[in-house]
């Protein structure tokens, strides 16, 4: 196998030894994302005190790189203000989109780097990190509501 | 005695595309052989004119090229007379065809379209929208255990309602050889029409439209080593001049008045636009390259393959085949899951050992319900792969084991 394999260990890592996964009943919100095309399911779901992102957890079934990259999620931005949470999101999916370096992957994220060369599996690399998108959305509306 | 290894070298991309390419996903697409490249290129710079629409040499000879090209086509699934084959885009295109201009003429509320469990979605969303148009119904032939054909349980199929059958000669995951032939002879006693989706046995084994007696059969030409963008629809004389064009425009018209009009003679009413020349004379070069080889050959080279990687996976330990199962029938498909491992994955860590396979629903999403998964690995088979291409496909999934198997 080649130097370029997605396969890396800090991969294989969260793959074999998923961080934050399982119940997700305490959580505040809890928002799913799929993939039909490939059978991928992830639930993710947020605890949030005063602005900031308390506990982060998920759940589901997957791909590795679907599951690997939820773990890791899950690991680096647990304890985030809702705002960085946002940023290392985008960060992520900017770095996908492009071509170039103009966009610094943060370091964090490094072992998802490789992915980028797979087109077809970013949407795998990307599933948890919308469906946490969504949760943020959801509980910042909430907020908004002054609903609990 | 066939040289498989010279046929192996016939197909420019083993030597001249990335390398190592174990490529075990002729299902999908088949690789092209030199001729069929050749004879492409050739057409382009030596014979190239518009067809059936000018006088000089040029535009004659490409009149020419494309109607010789219809004449071995339909020599090669033994087809009556030329003009029974319709050129299209595809496959998909063919069934289109006869969903929208003939079963939507003829289709009444309370009828029935009967499609298999195991159909690709292009076999199977044409008449699922056809039906709702028309308040028909959608029935299923379901399947048994091995993934065949279960035809004591499709109960109604060639009765009073059923007004036409479509179903896939060999399916596209399973590598299942449907009884086309028994199909056929329980739908002629009740004058049922029969469409065959061949995409995946067309150049693949023999196959004969006069032998089978069906009314439809489609199929394209890149899974059969020709170029993409061009397949056919054979009809039946009577079949095809109940159907009504989709496409207007440009070579499918006799006259043209402000108020009406009148098609022109079949199959040209069906090839509106300028025809796909270059494509129909791949495509013929590819039906003569494999009809030069042997399909019967091609057929057998192919099963023996599928089998041999059947008995292997079978010995691995933890992977899930599909299909039929050993002493039965099969093609030169075979998808398979490891517990445990996503398909993706598997078809992933194939990949960067020079091994294409396929992983995903394959375009068969109620077949993957019957089988209870959302997604396969599948690898499949031709004339140019070879015990190697096996041996790489186990390391390849021995490696997949061992990087995310359990630890």
């Amino acid at each position: 196998m080649s130097n370029e394999s997605v396969y890396k260990e800090v991969l294989l890592d969260h793959f074999h030894n998923p961080r934050n996964k399982g119940e997700l009943d305490a959580m505040d919100t809890v928002r799913r994302g799929s993939n039909p095309r490939c059978g991928d399911e992830i639930e993710v779901g947020i605890a949030c005190d005063n602005g900031v992102l308390e506990t982060v957890r998920f759940r589901g079934r997957g791909c590795s790189i679907c599951l690997a990259s939820a773990s890791m999620m899950t690991e680096y931005t647990s304890g985030l203000k809702l705002r960085q949470a946002r940023q290392l999101i985008a960060n992520l999916q900017q770095w996908f989109s492009s071509s170039d370096d103009a966009v610094a992957l943060n370091e964090n994220l490094a072992a998802l780097s490789t992915i980028r060369q797979h087109p077809a599996r970013i949407k795998c690399a990307l599933l948890a990190w919308q469906a946490l998108a969504e949760t943020l959305d959801e509980s910042e509306d909430r907020n908004k509501t002054g609903n609990p | 005695m066939v040289d498989f290894a010279a046929l192996r070298a016939d197909f420019p991309i083993f030597a001249t595309g990335q390398q190592p390419l174990h490529y075990l996903d002729s299902a999908a697409s088949a690789q092209k052989p030199a001729c069929v490249i050749e004879s492409i290129s050739q057409c382009y710079n030596h014979d190239y004119g518009p067809v059936h629409r000018g006088l000089y040499p040029l535009a004659e000879s490409a009149s020419e090229h494309y109607e010789a090209s219809r004449r071995t086509i339909a020599h090669f699934i033994n087809a009556a007379r030329p003009e029974q084959i319709v050129f299209t885009r595809s496959a998909t295109e063919s069934i289109n065809l006869v969903a929208q201009g003939w079963a939507a003429q003829y289709l009444q509320p309370g009828d029935e379209i009967w499609v298999s469990q195991m159909e690709h979605h292009s076999n199977f969303l044409p008449w699922q929208r056809v039906c709702r148009k028309r308040d028909a119904r959608l029935r299923i032939i379901p399947l048994d255990g091995e993934g065949l054909i279960d035809l004591e349980k499709s109960k109604g199929l060639f009765g009073k309602k059923s007004r036409l059958i479509a179903v896939t000669q060999v399916s596209n995951v399973l590598g299942t050889i449907n009884p086309i032939r028994e199909i056929i002879a329980g739908a002629k006693q009740r004058n049922i029409p029969v469409l065959v989706d061949a995409a995946q046995s067309v150049g693949h084994m023999p196959v004969d439209v006069q032998d089978l007696d069906c009314d439809f059969l489609v199929a394209s030409a890149h899974k059969m080593c020709g170029p993409t963008g061009i397949g056919f629809l054979y009809g039946k004389s009577d079949r095809l001049a109940e159907t009504e064009p989709l496409l207007l425009g440009g070579g499918m018209v006799d006259e043209v008045d402000i108020a009406s009009s009148s098609w022109a003679e079949i199959p040209a009413r069906f090839e509106a636009g300028s025809p796909n020349l270059a494509g129909a004379v791949g495509f013929a070069t590819a039906a003569n390259y494999l009809h030069g080889i042997g399909l019967p050959v091609i057929e057998q080279r192919v099963k023996d393959l599928a089998l041999l990687t059947y008995e292997h996976l079978s010995s691995v330990g933890g992977i899930q085949l599909y299909g039929p199962g050993p002493g039965l029938d099969r093609s030169g498909i075979l998808s398979f899951n490891v517990d445990g491992i996503h398909p993706h994955d598997i078809a992933h860590i194939a990949a960067e050992h020079g091994v294409a396979i396929r992983a995903g629903h394959h375009c068969c999403q109620p077949l993957m319900q019957h089988l209870g998964v959302s997604s396969t690995a599948r690898a499949s088979f031709n004339l140019y792969n070879n015990e190697r291409d096996i041996a790489a496909l186990l390391a390849a999934i021995l490696d997949a084991k061992r990087i995310l198997g359990h630890r």
